[in-house]
């Protein structure tokens, strides 16, 4: 088995090595080599989970028999060797045709190849080294890959931003584990987290390691999955071809996640770090969520959607929600995969018809035209606020019923229910013949998406976390004092009332403030389509930067 | 003698602004072997000094120095445009940065070892200015663009070689950067991780100098399908000893 897991990453590698050397020969035939390689990649990767889940082993380690140079077998590289595998066949095959008529084409293989080996490698890796390698190696491949179009000079800026940020984010890594190894003597993953296990408050020149190297993490893990304000990259990289978009918006923007995932044995230790990683991902949630509303064009849009994303996913890590993040991250990055690999066929077919449906779905989501409202108050009130509790409660109560007793888990139901009160709100007004027959459906759409989350998420989450000791470590670190909380909780929701009340004030045909908040109103508009002058800034500092160093230069007659 | 033995070694493993002597010598010599020599032996003679002196170093003052000396170089090789004088800063920079090992380790075989390691990507820029001499007059960042599509062979030697030049993975500089920091204490990491990101951030400059960007128009031979593969055996062969010699 393990030497099969070798020949995940080592597939893609050959096939790059193999697109090289017959690149001339083949011509453009050369990408059904890689296609050939990608698909036996997906096949080992397959058989790979099947056994593990199958034969019901636990997670194991096979090094090279060198220093370093080793891999890790567990559910979580289990799992991810297979979504990478599929997702970078799937961008494979789509490239064939959509890249026909760049020049580079072979070029274009060849780094695609790389990159994949590069993910491969990195959740599989074994030791720390291999690691960073893989870590690294991913930057770089992606940098090449948004920089296909050689001749494009906003092609190679925007490739320069993103490799820029990831080499913030690689370097953080190589301290965090230059410290584990200085503190604990291991570099091999199984040796390191037992370590970490039997003594987790060691500490280095006075500072605790664990807690140390979780930041360091931390910060590595906002810098490739753009938490804010290191996700000034992420909007901009659609000048790259649209397979890479396709390719990091499913897969390489998630490396945060799993990095996360991979040092759970550290971050279980290191709550305050936890609690760091709900805010930064709550505000970039928030901010990316606001931007992509915000923005008139469409990748873009696309682009701060991800971020979003990527700020739910590390917001779940820091309730505790480990394998929710890994779940959220599959299940984003095949939804966001598609998105990006069918925009190109969807702008083809509006050039060709408009496709309005003029039906009252579309009158009413576009044309925001709603409907006189034809329930009773009392009916809409309580469909939309108790319903979705009771559901998601009686879902979560049934597969789980300590999940109660989490924080984490209740901050997420919270969530959860916000999410469907908002649903269902909008919903409501929904133009249909028989409206009692419409809210049923989609209360019993609400129903079946949280009963098939709750269950497939419990059993996710036993898969990656079988320990369950563990797991509840992972939410008891994540925990705060239970006053601090209930008042967070409290405040929460009184700042999601009164957002709701202030909105259905302020969308009246007359809005009751007038134009009393319009400057303000004005200012907060300017801020947001400027994006928070965030890449500016940094802008203005590298330019800074750059005439400093010249001047110098110069003064020192360049010696 | 000590403190004086440190001061003169702060001639080959530079410190600023002794440094000066260094970059104004490459510059002064023309000779591409001569340039190349002088890369791999100057800062070998620094740590025959260092040994000379007494390792561990007992200076804290000397590897601040050091240290300030690294992040200066790599902030200003983010404008300098002449490939040479890029490989000569970058050498600078990276070299001083073996006190730091020095002032951690009884015995000079991993200093040595260092300063070979961190100067092979210094010594091969030399060669590729060399190329580009030949075909444009001057190695010089900005002066050609868009070679990707005009010199695609020489472009390709280009990339591998600025990408050693920024230590990344899985150039012998990666894995002495891995062993320096494994040697640094958490206070001159930082500084250390900031002068590696500068590096970084030079290669792309200098990239954009000469990868990137709209086709060239140029008459200009490309590299001969020998020499490249030449050039490339050359860095595998590299990097494979310096996987041996790490352990892989």
């Amino acid at each position: 088995m393990m030497k099969l897991q070798w020949l995940i990453p080592l597939l893609p590698l050959l096939s790059a090595l193999l697109v090289q050397l017959f690149a001339a020969r083949l011509g453009k035939r050369v990408a059904h080599l890689s296609v050939a390689l990608g698909t036996l990649t997906v096949i080992v990767a397959a058989y790979q989970l099947v056994t593990y889940i199958g034969s019901d082993a636990s997670p194991s380690w096979h090094s090279l028999g060198t220093m370093w140079g080793s891999l890790y077998v567990d559910p979580l590289s289990s799992i991810m060797s297979l979504v990478v595998a599929g997702i970078s066949l799937i961008v494979h095959i789509y490239s064939i045709r959509y890249m026909t008529e760049e020049p580079g084409y072979p070029r274009f293989f060849l780094l695609l190849d790389l990159m994949t080996a590069s993910i491969l490698l990195m959740v599989a890796a074994g030791d720390l080294v291999t690691l960073l390698i893989a870590w690294h190696m991913i930057g770089i491949m992606l940098y090449f890959l948004l920089g296909q179009n050689t001749e494009s000079w906003p092609s190679q800026r925007y490739a320069f931003w993103t490799f820029i940020t990831y080499r913030l984010g690689d370097l953080p890594l190589v301290l965090a584990a230059v410290l584990l190894y200085q503190t604990y003597g291991a570099i091999d993953f199984p040796t390191l987290f037992a370590r970490i296990a039997a003594d987790p408050n060691a500490t280095i020149m006075g500072l605790p390691t664990a807690i140390t190297a979780a930041f360091l993490v931390a910060l590595s893990a906002f810098a490739k999955s753009a938490q804010f304000p290191l996700h000034t990259w992420l909007p901009y990289t659609m000048e790259g071809p649209t397979p890479v978009s396709a390719l990091m918006h499913a897969g390489i923007v998630n490396a945060g996640g799993f990095i996360i995932n991979r040092f759970a044995p550290v971050f279980v230790h290191s709550d305050g770090v936890l609690h760091m990683l709900f805010v930064v991902g709550l505000i970039t949630a928030l901010v990316g969520s606001v931007l992509m509303l915000t923005q008139n064009d469409i990748k873009k849009s696309l682009g701060y959607s991800t971020m979003g994303q990527m700020g739910f996913m590390v917001m779940e890590c820091g309730l505790g929600a480990f394998s929710l993040a890994v779940f959220h991250l599959i299940a984003h990055g095949l939804f966001k995969g598609t998105m990006f690999l069918g925009s190109g066929s969807m702008i083809h077919e509006a050039r060709q018809h408009d496709g309005v449906p003029h039906n009252p779905l579309y009158t009413f989501l576009v044309e925001r035209k709603s409907a006189s409202i034809k329930l009773p108050w009392l009916f809409i009130g309580l469909a939309t606020l108790v319903v979705p509790l009771f559901i998601l409660v009686i879902a979560h109560w049934f597969v789980a019923p300590d999940f109660f007793e989490k924080q984490g888990a209740i901050v997420l139901l919270f969530f959860g229910w916000i999410t469907g009160v908002q649903v269902l709100f909008a919903t409501h007004h929904l133009d249909a013949n028989n409206p009692i027959r419409m809210m049923m459906m989609i209360l019993l759409s609400f129903t079946l998406i949280v009963l098939g989350y709750t269950f497939i998420g419990h059993a996710f989450e036993n898969f990656l976390y079988p320990e369950e000791a563990f797991r509840n470590a992972l939410y008891h670190a994540a925990g705060i004092d239970k006053l601090t909380f209930d008042g967070l909780v409290f405040l929460l929701a009184l700042i999601v009332v009164a957002g709701w009340f202030s909105s259905y004030l302020a969308s009246r045909e007359k809005s009751i403030f007038g134009d009393r908040f319009g400057a303000v109103r004005l200012m907060l508009y300017s801020l947001i389509s400027r994006e928070f002058y965030v890449a500016d800034l940094y802008d203005r500092m590298a330019h800074w930067l750059l005439d400093a160093s010249k001047r110098f230069n110069v003064w020192m007659r360049w010696y | 003698m000590s403190f004086f033995l440190m001061l003169l070694a702060g001639f080959f493993l530079p410190l600023f602004p002794l440094s000066m002597v260094f970059n104004a010598l490459l510059a002064r010599t023309k000779n591409p072997i001569v340039r190349v020599l002088l890369i791999f032996i100057w800062p070998q003679i620094g740590v025959f000094l260092l040994a000379w002196a007494g390792l561990p170093l007992d200076s804290g003052f000397f590897v601040g120095w050091a240290v300030l000396t690294a992040i200066f170089y790599a902030w200003r090789l983010l404008t300098v445009r002449v490939l040479s004088q890029w490989g000569g800063m970058l050498a600078t920079s990276a070299w001083a940065l073996a006190w730091i090992i020095a002032a951690d380790l009884p015995a000079n075989s991993e200093l040595h070892s260092f300063a070979l390691w961190m100067s092979v990507a210094p010594a091969l820029l030399i060669f590729i200015a060399t190329a580009l001499q030949e075909r444009f007059g001057a190695a010089y960042s900005g002066l050609v663009v868009g070679l990707a599509r005009a010199l695609p062979r020489l472009s390709s030697v280009i990339v591998v070689v600025v990408l050693a030049a920024m230590a990344l993975p899985v150039f012998p500089s990666f894995f002495a950067m891995l062993v320096l920091l494994a040697h640094a204490s958490t206070f001159f990491a930082l500084p250390i991780l900031l002068t590696w990101l500068l590096w970084s951030w030079a290669g792309t400059r200098l990239l954009n100098g000469f990868v990137f960007g709209p086709r060239a128009e140029t008459e200009a031979a490309d590299l001969s399908s020998t020499t490249t593969w030449g050039f490339i055996g050359l860095i595998v062969a590299i990097v494979v000893i310096n996987l041996i010699w790490t352990g892989a």
